[in-house]
Formats: structure tokens, sequence, C-alpha cells
């Protein structure tokens, strides 16, 4: 992964030592909280309902086992002993007191860790593939982007202040696990015919109270020109978006305003006026991709006859490796995701003894390398499957060897009512009633894939909208009610769900999906996923078993 | 009946007004008839401490098996914790008070917050 050279540590430093002045000023009474609020949240600091939250950059969602190990000593020494992961690749810990938060900061710069970029209307952490330099579907690493995007959007005077916050995806594979054309920036690296690296560059996607699939305003951006591009896309934004209001200052309303054709138009037009200056040198360029060149990789045999021998013999492991493990690029290996969604626990939540657990397992075992994905997952993205049983114990041991990757309990839940100020309804009680009826592994298994993604208000944390089953928690005079979604994809095939019926009672969620599962489970032909039955009969089968009662 | 509750500066935790102090547990909570003028004015009172709280406002309160407990479930989550974690959060103590509010019903937006949101 990247290193920090001293000019980042020298940045960083200074950014705590200014904050550490800023939480004194505060304290004292010499900054109001209307003066103080925005610099805390420049820091990632929120106020929720029980405490503070502070919010870690997990920039591309790449971690060292360092690293992991003292987000796992902060949530044991300052939080209650736990961290959660966030759909933006981030994580929360949500039991802080300001007075901490300093030597929090301080902590997590030893390890060249920050809060900068989590809030506010700045550009935020980058989302990338968390099967980058694993996967061989992809043309090249996302994360050298990443970084680049990183390193050009952190501090950018022009930038730190814009309309609203702005979120790029990078991915640089065909299946997109970065819900790229949600983002208001998506991009998709792809190669040419002559072999030329380039980004399909999408603008203007977004979830929240006015959701867009992004369009495409450029099917390839020669992959050197990047940096001014996007300098253009912003500026257009920066000068055109809203202020007036806050719910359509983003991109992506500017997008729909002006069209797409406009918009674009606006774009090559800002993009010619700014010419390369502003593009990466190849030697930087370069010096980036130096960092994530990984060099470990032994020759072995694509087949490992210890691991099928363990599979074998152990049912449960077989389990795993049919959900958890994906195909690595590298014979012998393998990428194994980690769900933090165990059958009736916190989506996304991972206690400080598991985080030391994947950190202890990643230097063992997987080249020292820690992703956290958008559906609040953590990955290994390099394991042989030699060792695979072995990660398999470890992860049992910790608790965290669910074999539910993609199933019906991988569930996306945002914070909800149940610690978020901004919240109308929780969401992770219904993640956990939904898991509760899918505990049997068989049956997940035999519902397939299916993504359930559940937030607790409009502004859509939780990815409702591009849920397979999408489910938003709304205040229907006084109680806690949900609207359920159908049809929605974050991914390549990216869809917004379109609406089941009136809302449900709380009570009546669980038993709502199950019955929508069992409605595809009748209606499913030739190994259709949920998403693949819906689309080809639509929602009424859906509607009349749900609302069943109702007539 | 109404309660004044905010979050306190240094650590965010939620606390209630009674008589002039902040305290942490709405068991303890200073509580007054909706149309006593002396919440406005201990509202007032609050809101001056801005080195000790945030977020200051009034909740409304129902009856529930036999004691008060705030009407809007959101208010109800901030006195008592996460449904997630029962041990997180004030809940932990335990007692009849937080009991009462774990089965009051009369979910509602929370009156008091939604005051706040406008003035801002």
């Amino acid at each position: 992964m990247y290193q920090y050279d001293t000019v980042d540590r020298q940045m960083l430093a200074d950014r705590t030592a200014e904050f550490r002045g800023q939480v004194a000023r505060r304290l004292s009474g010499e900054l109001t909280e209307d003066q103080f609020k925005r610099l805390r949240l420049m820091n990632g600091l929120y106020l929720q309902l029980h405490a503070y939250m502070l919010r870690v950059a997990v920039p591309y969602g790449s971690l060292n086992p360092t690293q992991m190990r003292k987000l796992a000593w902060i949530g044991r020494t300052y939080d209650k002993g736990y961290g959660h992961f966030t759909t933006r690749t981030n994580l929360q810990f949500h039991w802080i007191r300001l007075k901490d938060a300093p030597d929090i900061l301080d902590h997590l710069a030893t390890v060249d860790m920050h809060a900068i970029q989590t809030s506010g209307n700045c550009i935020r952490n980058v989302t990338a593939d968390p099967y980058a330099g694993a996967t061989a579907e992809e043309v090249d690493d996302p994360r050298v982007w990443a970084e680049a995007l990183r390193q050009w959007s952190t501090f950018h005077p022009e930038f730190s202040l814009l309309p609203r916050k702005f979120k790029f995806a990078i991915t640089a594979a065909p299946k997109d696990r970065t819900a790229a054309r949600v983002h208001d920036i998506g991009l998709v690296l792809r190669r040419a015919r002559d072999g030329a690296l380039g980004f399909e560059v999408i603008v203007g996607g977004g979830m929240g109270r006015t959701p867009y699939i992004g369009p495409t305003i450029r099917e390839f951006l020669p992959a050197n020109r990047l940096m001014s591009y996007m300098e253009a896309i912003l500026r257009v934004y920066n000068r055109h978006g809203r202020r007036d209001n806050n719910y359509k200052a983003r991109i992506k309303i500017l997008v729909a305003a002006l069209g797409t054709e406009e918009f674009t138009r606006q774009v090559e037009a800002e993009w010619a006026k700014i010419g390369d200056s502003v593009d990466l040198p190849d030697t930087e360029l370069a010096r980036i991709r130096g960092a994530f060149t990984r060099t470990g990789f032994e020759t072995l045999p694509a087949r490992s006859e210890v691991f099928e021998a363990a599979k074998a013999s152990n049912p449960a492991l077989a389990r795993f490796a049919r959900n958890n493990l994906k195909p690595h690029k590298k014979p012998g290996y393998a990428i194994v995701e980690i769900s933090l969604k165990g059958i009736g626990e916190t989506p996304g939540d991972a206690t400080s003894e598991q985080m030391e657990a994947v950190a202890d397992l990643a230097e063992r075992y997987g080249q020292d390398d820690i992703r956290v994905t958008h559906e609040q997952n953590l990955v290994l993205p390099h394991v042989k499957l030699d060792d695979v049983a072995a990660v398999w114990a470890g992860l049992h041991a910790a608790g965290i060897a669910t074999p539910n990757i993609n199933l019906v309990s991988d569930i996306i839940a945002c914070p909800g009512l149940d610690y978020c100020a901004l919240a109308n309804a929780r969401a992770i009680p219904i993640a956990q009633h939904i898991a509760e009826k899918f505990r049997d592994p068989d049956r997940a298994e035999k519902v397939g894939e299916l993504k359930i993604k559940i937030s607790g208000c409009i502004n859509a944390c939780g990815h409702h909208h591009v849920g397979h089953i999408g489910i938003l928690g709304v205040d229907k005079k006084g109680e806690e009610f949900y609207q359920l979604t159908l049809g929605g994809s974050g991914a390549e095939d990216a869809a917004l769900g379109s609406s089941l019926g009136p809302a449900l009672p709380y009570e009546k969620v669980a038993d709502a999906v199950d019955t929508l599962v069992d409605v595809y489970l009748r209606e499913r032909q030739d190994g259709e996923r949920f998403l693949d039955t819906f689309r080809r009969t639509g929602v009424t089968p859906f509607k009349e078993a749900v609302y069943a009662d109702a007539h | 009946m109404k309660a004044l509750t905010a979050n306190r500066l240094t650590d965010g935790d939620v606390v209630f007004w009674k008589d002039g102090q902040w305290v942490e547990r709405f068991a303890d909570a200073q509580l007054w008839a909706d149309d006593d003028p002396a919440a406005v004015e201990a509202e007032g009172h609050g809101k001056a401490q801005g080195t000790t709280v945030i977020d200051v406002y009034l909740i409304d309160l129902i009856e529930s098996e036999g004691f008060w407990a705030p009407l809007s479930y959101r208010e109800r989550i901030r006195a008592l914790g996460p449904t997630n974690h029962p041990h997180h959060g004030k809940q932990a103590e335990g007692g009849a008070v937080v009991e009462a509010l774990q089965h009051a019903h009369g979910a509602a937006r929370s009156t008091g917050r939604v005051n706040l949101i406008k003035r801002k």
C-alpha cells in the first residue's frame, strides 16, 4: 500500500495540533458551538444521539495490520471495545468524548491515519474495488488512481468548500463492487483495443432524496488526463452547483438540470482551458504505482490438495469456501471475504478482538493486506489456498466466519435511529430480524445472491435505492414505518428500485422480506437471481403476496 | 409534561435539567406541566451554558406504567441507549424508570428537536 513520506506525516501532525488547539478553545468558551461545529466536522467528529462519533478515513478501503490493531486499541481505550465499518469503507467510533478526540487523532497519526475528508463539503474518501490488485478481472490497479485522487483532493484549496459533499468511486473491473454509477463521479478503467488505458467517466449519480443513476459523460478519457478532467468537472460544479438549497446542492442535481449534453459541453470547455498542467507526471504516477506493486506471490498449482482435503472433512469450511472465497489472479491463491454480518449481530460492527484477529491473520497469511468493502465487510485479498483452512479457523474462533457473502443475511444497514441524529427509524434491528429469518445457512444458500440494503432516513447511507430489496425507514404519523423497494442494483447493471407499495410497520418488515423470498423461489427460472426474477416478472406477484393480508 | 435535555459538551452524553444542574439519568430529570412557564425559563438558562452543554431543548412526555417517559421514540433511545446493544448507554443501569421507558408507546417525532432544527 501507499507509504506516507515526511511531507504527509508533517501535514497530519500539523492538522492534529491545529485541532487540539480548536478543541481547547471550544472547551474554554473562546469558540461558540456554531463556530466550532464546522471545524470538528472537518476532522470527522459528529455529535450523535448518545455521544460524539469519530469517522476515521480508510482511504480506498485499504488497511495494514498495524493500522487495524491501532483501530482495535482505540476502540478498546476510547470507545466500548468495537468499531463500525461504513458504506464509505470508513470506520466509525460511536462513543467518543470531545476531550479525547485530539489524543485519538494523534494515535491515528502514528499509523498514518486520520479523519480528514470524512465530513464536510469536500471530496470525501474515495471508494475503490476491494479486490484491487487481486482480481484477474481488472485492467489496472484502481488503488493507484485512487491514491492519486487522494493526494490531489486532500486540502485542495479550490475544492474544500464545495456546494455539498463529493464522492468518488473507482473500479478497473467489469464487475462493479464500488457502486460507481451512484457516485458523484464514478470512474471505470478500461483498456482500448490499442492497449491504451482510459476511464469511462460517470457523473451525477447519487442516492439520497433524489436518486440518479449517473450518465456517462465520456466513454474513454486517456488515463494520463485524469486530474485535469476531474478538475474541470469540479470547477463547473463549484461554479454552478446550488448553494441556496442543501437538498439541491449535489452535482447530480446540476447534471440533471443542465442536461448531460450541456453539462458535458461545459466540462469539455473548462478542460480545454485547464490544459494538462495539473495532470500527473509519469514519474509521480510511477512512484505511486510502485507502492502498490506486490512481488510476494509464490508459483503454486491452481489446485491445493491440502485445501481440498480440509474441505472434504469440514462441511463448515466447505460452505465458507463456497460463499466467501473469490478467485484470485494468481494460481493457488484466493480472495477471502470476511463477513461482518453475523446472524443477530450489528452489520458492519467489529469488536476490538475481532479487528486484532483479522490483523493477525492478514499478517500471518495475507501479505499484510486488509480491505474494507462498501458492503460493510472485510477482505483478505491475498491468501494461499493452502492457508484458507487456517484463516477460516482463526475467523471462526473470533466469531467472524459467517458464510454469507452476497446472501440474504449479508445486509447493509446504516446506524439508523439507534445512533444517528438524522435518522427517522431504526435500521439495525430490521437487519437483525431479517437475518434471523435466514439463520439456516442451507436456506440462505438456496436463495442465492440477494442484496438487502436498509437506510434509517432518506439520506440513504444504507444504499436502499440500489438494494435488490431496499428498505427505507420513515416517520409515519409518529411511528417507525418502512418503505420497501425492489429491483435496485448498485453493480454494473445499476438500477434504482421501484416501490413495492405502502410502507409497513416495524414488526412486519422481516415477514414481508420472507414473503418476497418465497415468491422469488416460486417464480424463479434457470438459476435466476432474485434481481433477475424481479426484472422478468415485475412487481405484481411480489406486491400481491406482501399485501395479501390487506385485501 | 415536559423535561429539558441536552448533550454535554465534553463527552456528548445525554443530560437532563434538574434544579439548575445537569443530571445524567432521565429518572432524575425535573418535570414541568405543559403550561408551566418555568420550563421555558429553564430552557433559556440551559442555552446560556454554552461551555457546558449543546443542543438544549424541551421534550414532551407521556405516562407509561405509572412513570413519565419521553413521547418520541428518538428521545426514549437517547434516554436509554441503542436498542442493538442493551448493555450500552443508560439502559444498562436498569430500574423501574428504564423499564417504563422501554415499554412506552406513542412514538412521535421529537417536537423539541424539530423546534431546534427550525431555529437553525
